[in-house]
């Protein structure tokens, strides 16, 4: 396996940098002017921190390991999009309800995922993609067709807005800031987070070592669901209106994102930083794709490309020959 | 059939380690030649390089004189090159009679796997071993419902099924027994008769005496001598195998005081039964370095196991006269526990994690949350330098240090808790000469200092060297038990291959 | 270690279960539907379950050789998507026949595709497949944007009132491929298959030619989606670029149900077409129960998400036995 000299968030973040001047380039791109080249910059990272959050749950999962994965993560988003829609109703006072019932939800499902993955044996991935389909049909259920409900100012105060009028910096992109930073806490100076790359390289060595291996795995798929709910909860915050299909655009570039962002597909290494780098590198080639009016099923086809290169970089496994 | 292999000069590399630099063999049809080294001095490297398995980094093979290049195990196994191999071959979920063929089935006119040849070609090979067999075995018995030894036999009989000229039987009498491994001679004296060579890769002077004809020594990844065996003696097989005259210098004999002060019984366990333990009782003082021998695979290493938690058992065990039975290793580690398992790369180690993380694993939540991983680092610092820990910083992944080093991190990570009672799976094992003697510095100290240690090594020598009492285990059970005058090779390996002796207990 | 007869039994012959449920669900289909057996309800229920039959020889094969393939449903959106615009409403049966023939070429590229980078490269199946189904899904919606096109009359009918010797034409195409599986089962392939899906490494040690195996999986998954690409246009008679996305999920339940392991190394193909053929009837089942149309997508996923529990659930009975 070559030696990449490069840290992969970094690399990820050169390539989002060279990625967004070549855009400029396009016929509908900034060309040389200063203002539209920043106002488009902060848009591309504005739009960036939804895939960026829904993509820490995944980051979670991967990196515990054993084939980690959350395919469920887009459904939850619809799901507490949904719910908190129909919660706050346009109050703002409803707004840390909804927040907390997006996140309990989430973590209902991403625990009923970690039972699935832990005691039952089942594969993540046919697990989550089961639980997907369940949260769908919940979601057919409560929604029966339409939803009212409405977001509530201070959401869309909070999420959509700028900082202040002086200062165009989105605020979602603070809370991101924000969200980063308490997860590298997480990652980084947690016995969680030690023990979630310990049982992502080697869980005998780390039963052994006195892990709770079994709960970690309850705990991290749990904790991913609640931080694909949050991501649910900004979303709808951002766009204001709900959609079935709103949290599935995000989920295969939430894998692709934390796969640019260095974290091995393998588990035991990684990072959350590289994840954002990720969602920042995918939400501009979606933004490119769009300016150059590729339709939906070029993006589709690009996005897996781009993944199976990825891999074809990062994730080779041993050969059997040695 | 060919007449003869030579490997010159071969240089093997996984990644940055060396595992062969200058690895010699000659073999010849009709001779059984013993290829000869401690743990970790390339033997395996050197068998699969032979057999195809792994591409060689340098130096040649010859076949009958003509330069040959294996480019997969199916080069080799075409031309006649059969192996034993140390870690089993056998798929799993797949029978006796499905191993043995694979690759080889024979065939009807069809195409067809032709299952009436399979069942009877399978019997007349289960015959050459017949009346060895513990179990009833059968050409259909699923390969994971038998016992090592047996599984071991199917590996022997899964090589010579296609009728090769060259045998290379990997450590292949570890996990026999005394009947078996007689079979397997008579066996081996039967195939020069044929024509066939052999290749005896092992470290156990007994046998190599017995069936081999020539040798060869590897050492650190060098070939060190090769002759007859009837031109050399025990004694100087070992000295070419390790570089100083005895590693027990040092021995314990003259560390110990001489009044033996009787210390309080620390662990007692009584009628434990696990997989592959058969209840097993005795009692351990404190201070004690109590030696487990025997044969690898006889239930020592699932005795420790369930000593730790890690594997669930019934009997009674007691430590300072409390009751306990863990459930997890989490359990036994609150309780002073500590277990170097004995795999380090699949059991002890996060390999691609660093120095630090590794030190440190069990022992995240003292340091507070946010972790404060300025102290984390002062207290691995501290105990690296204890044991003498050669690394290039703590942030280097562990993957990057030597092998008796990298066993350090093992059982730094426990010393980190100063833990009371302290089980040990073959410590040892692959670990260089000098580091060797500085673990058995190291446990002479910690059981000075009152701990309790249990320790297994397949190391005969180890064994005598260091401890005051050995339990040898024979399946699953505790055979004999070895103290002072008592405790003697040929008492040990005696007890080892389950024959009783006269004396002690 | 004894092992109850029972559970030696079971482990033997893994099909035995989805026998079982295969003739449970048979009963409950009957009870609601009595004249299930007549000619043409025969016929209309198999042909309706014969793409998932198909895929799930396919799924079964690859799963036995240790690995798994999520782009068999993108597979099948291609061709349905080539036949039902190349060939039209207008065309004629000849070109029908050729475009037949292509799809089959099609299936057999993107099962390469597929092996190339597991086999050769050796990236891990998931993953790899999960890009691979993004490049495929997004190539048929590409081929056709919107849903519409659709094949000839002539032949839809063909497939719909096809019954030589008063049976299903369905019948006939699952014997023919239950005849080749049972012939290659009992070559040295066979044996081949089961010993890279149990342990790869032990297999490659016995010098098994495990890459040419795993990559032949893939191909013949590739070859069986096609297959049911086909089989699906001849059935609806139109093109969706979407058609294929829910039958992934289903054909890996269907291996499920059969007693395969997901693992690897244990099971055949016997199993699977039971299973899918279970799968189809509990479908019908609740068609037939008049559940609520809001409630369907999820009862359905529900009882996708037991089915692939249910293994599961009983290992850890009976490793609780133990």
């Amino acid at each position: 396996m070559k030696r990449i000299p490069i840290s992969p968030p970094v690399a990820a973040l050169l390539l989002a940098v060279i990625l967004f001047l070549l855009s400029g380039l396009l016929p509908n791109g900034f060309g040389s002017d200063m203002d539209v080249a920043r106002a488009q910059a902060m848009n591309i990272l504005r739009l960036a921190v939804f895939l960026g959050v829904i993509a820490a749950g995944q980051t979670l999962v991967i990196i515990s390991g054993s084939e980690g994965i959350d395919l469920s993560a887009g459904s939850v988003v619809t799901l507490t999009a949904i719910l908190t829609y129909v919660i706050v109703n346009g109050a703002d006072e409803k707004v840390l309800l909804a927040l907390l019932v997006s996140l309990a939800a989430g973590a209902l499902i991403g625990f009923l995922n970690g039972v699935g993955v832990t005691f039952l044996k089942i594969s993540p991935f046919v697990m989550t993609l089961g639980m997907a389909g369940v949260v769908t049909g919940t979601i057919i259920v409560v929604n029966h067709g339409n939803v009212s409900g409405r977001v509530a100012p201070i959401m869309t105060r909070l999420i959509a807005r700028p900082l202040s009028p002086e200062i165009p910096i989105p605020n979602a992109l603070i809370i991101w800031l924000i969200f980063g930073i308490l997860m590298w806490l997480l990652l980084e100076r947690t016995t969680f987070g030690k023990n979630l790359f310990a049982i992502g390289v080697n869980r005998v060595t780390a039963r052994l070592s006195g892990v709770d291996v079994t709960g970690m795995n309850l705990a991290t798929y749990a904790l991913a669901g609640a931080l694909a709910g949050f991501g649910g909860f900004l979303v709808v915050g951002n766009t204001g209106v709900v959609l079935l299909q709103l949290g599935q655009p995000f989920l295969f570039p939430s894998i692709a994102a934390v796969a640019v962002g260095g974290t091995l597909l393998s588990g035991g290494k990684g990072s959350y930083w590289g994840t954002m780098a990720g969602a920042i590198v995918l939400t501009l080639i979606t933004s490119l794709l769009t300016t150059m009016q590729m339709p939906e099923s070029v993006r589709r086809m690009v996005l897996g490309g781009t993944l199976l290169i990825l891999i074809s970089i990062y994730g080779r496994q041993k050969s059997l020959r040695q | 059939m060919a007449e003869s292999l030579s490997a010159r000069n071969i240089v093997k590399r996984y990644g940055g380690v060396v595992a062969l630099s200058d690895g010699n063999l000659e073999v010849q049809a009709r001779e059984v030649v013993a290829l000869i080294g401690a743990n970790g001095s390339g033997k395996s490297t050197m068998s699969k390089v032979i057999n195809g398995v792994v591409v060689l980094d340098g130096g040649q093979l010859l076949l009958d004189g003509n330069p040959i290049h294996f480019s997969s195990p199916q080069v080799a196994k075409n031309l006649g090159i059969a192996t034993v191999f140390q870690e089993l071959s056998l798929i799993p979920q797949m029978t006796v009679a499905e191993n043995i063929w694979l690759t080889r089935e024979p065939l009807n006119a069809l195409g067809q796997v032709d299952r009436k040849a399979v069942k009877a070609r399978t019997e007349e090979l289960l015959a050459l071993f017949a009346g060895t067999f513990k179990t009833g075995l059968h050409p259909d018995s699923p390969v994971t419902s038998l016992p090592p030894d047996e599984k071991q036999i199917i590996e022997i009989l899964k090589a010579i099924s296609f009728d090769p000229w060259l045998v290379i039987l990997d450590e292949a009498t570890a996990s026999l027994d005394s009947r078996q491994v007689q079979r397997l001679f008579e066996l081996v004296k039967k195939w020069k008769e044929q024509g066939k060579a052999i290749i005896f890769v092992s470290h156990r002077m007994e046998e190599i005496f017995r069936i081999a004809d020539k040798y060869s020594v590897l050492r650190n990844g060098k070939t060190v001598g090769a002759g007859d065996i009837k031109d050399i003696n025990e004694k100087q097989l070992v000295k070419l195998m390790i570089e100083k005259e005895s590693v027990l210098g040092f021995l314990r004999g003259e560390a110990k005081s001489d009044e033996k002060i009787e210390k309080e019984i620390s662990l007692e366990v009584e009628n434990l039964t696990a997989d592959y333990v058969r209840g097993v009782s005795f009692k351990v003082r404190r201070g004690e370095l109590l030696g487990i021998g025997g044969l690898r695979g006889q239930g020592q290493r699932h005795l420790l196991h369930s000593l730790f938690g890690d594997i669930p058992y019934t009997g009674t065990v007691k430590l300072f006269n409390t009751e306990l039975h863990f459930k997890h290793p989490r359990e036994a580690m609150r309780k002073g526990f500590a277990l170097v398992p004995g795999d380090r790369a699949k059991e002890g180690l996060l390999y691609i994690r660093s120095i630090l993380e590794n030190l440190l694993l069990p022992s995240w939540k003292r340091y507070g949350l946010p972790l404060k991983v300025g102290n984390a680092k002062k207290e691995a610092i501290r105990v690296g330098s204890s044991l003498n820990l050669k690394m290039a910083g703590l942030e280097e992944p562990v993957s990057s240090l030597s092998g008796g080093n990298a066993q350090k991190v093992v059982i730094g990570k426990w010393l980190m808790r100063e833990p009371q009672v302290l089980l040990l799976d073959d410590p040892t094992k692959g670990v260089d000469v000098g580091t060797k003697a500085e673990f058995y510095a190291l446990l002479t100290r910690l059981s000075d200092e009152g701990k309790t240690i249990l320790f297994y090594s397949s190391d005969d020598e180890e064994l005598i060297g260091l401890c005051d009492r050995v339990l040898v285990m024979y399946d699953g059970r505790i055979r004999s038990e070895l103290a002072e005058k008592t405790l003697t090779r040929e008492n040990l390996i005696a007890a080892s291959l389950g024959v009783s002796h006269g004396g002690a207990e | 270690m004894k092992q109850s007869r029972w559970d030696a039994l079971a482990a033997r012959q893994p099909a035995l279960f989805a026998l079982v449920l295969l003739v449970l669900s048979l009963i409950v289909n009957l009870i609601l539907q009595p004249n299930m057996f007549a000619k043409d309800t025969l016929n209309s229920n198999m042909r309706v379950f014969l793409p998932i039959i198909l895929m799930a020889v396919g799924q079964a094969i690859v799963i036995l050789g240790g690995g798994i393939d999520i782009s068999v449903g993108g597979i099948v959106s291609i061709v349905n998507t080539v036949l039902a615009t190349r060939v039209g409403l207008e065309g004629s049966p000849g070109e029908m026949w050729q475009f037949v023939f292509i799809s089959l070429l099609v299936g057999l590229l993107a099962g390469a595709i597929n092996g190339f980078f597991i086999a050769y490269l050796r990236l891990q199946p998931i993953i790899t497949t999960y890009a691979t189904s993004f490049l495929y899904a997004g190539l048929a919606l590409l081929i056709l944007p919107n849903p519409g096109g659709g094949i000839p009359g002539s032949i839809a009918a063909l497939y719909r009132n096809s019954t030589p010797f008063n049976l299903p034409l369905a019948f006939y195409v699952i014997a023919i491929l239950l005849f080749v599986w049972l012939y290659l089962s009992s070559t040295r392939y066979g044996k081949f298959l089961l010993a890279v899906g149990g342990k790869a490494e032990a297999a490659y040690e016995t010098a098994v030619p495990v890459t040419a195996v795993q990559f032949s999986t893939y191909v013949i998954s590739g070859f069986t989606a096609a297959l049911a690409g086909i089989a699906i246009t001849m059935l609806s008679g139109s093109g969706n670029a979407d058609i294929g996305n829910p039958m992934t999920l289903n054909s890996i339940t269907a291996v499920v149900i059969g007693g395969n392991a997901l693992s690897g190394g244990v099971g055949g193909v016997v199993g699977p077409v039971m299973g899918a053929i279970t799968l189809g009837i509990i479908q019908n089942i609740i068609s037939f129960a008049s559940i609520d149309t809001w409630w369907e997508t999820l009862v359905k996923a529900t009882i996708i998400v037991v089915a692939l529990a249910a293994p599961g659930i009983v290992n850890l009975f009976r490793r609780r036995r133990a």
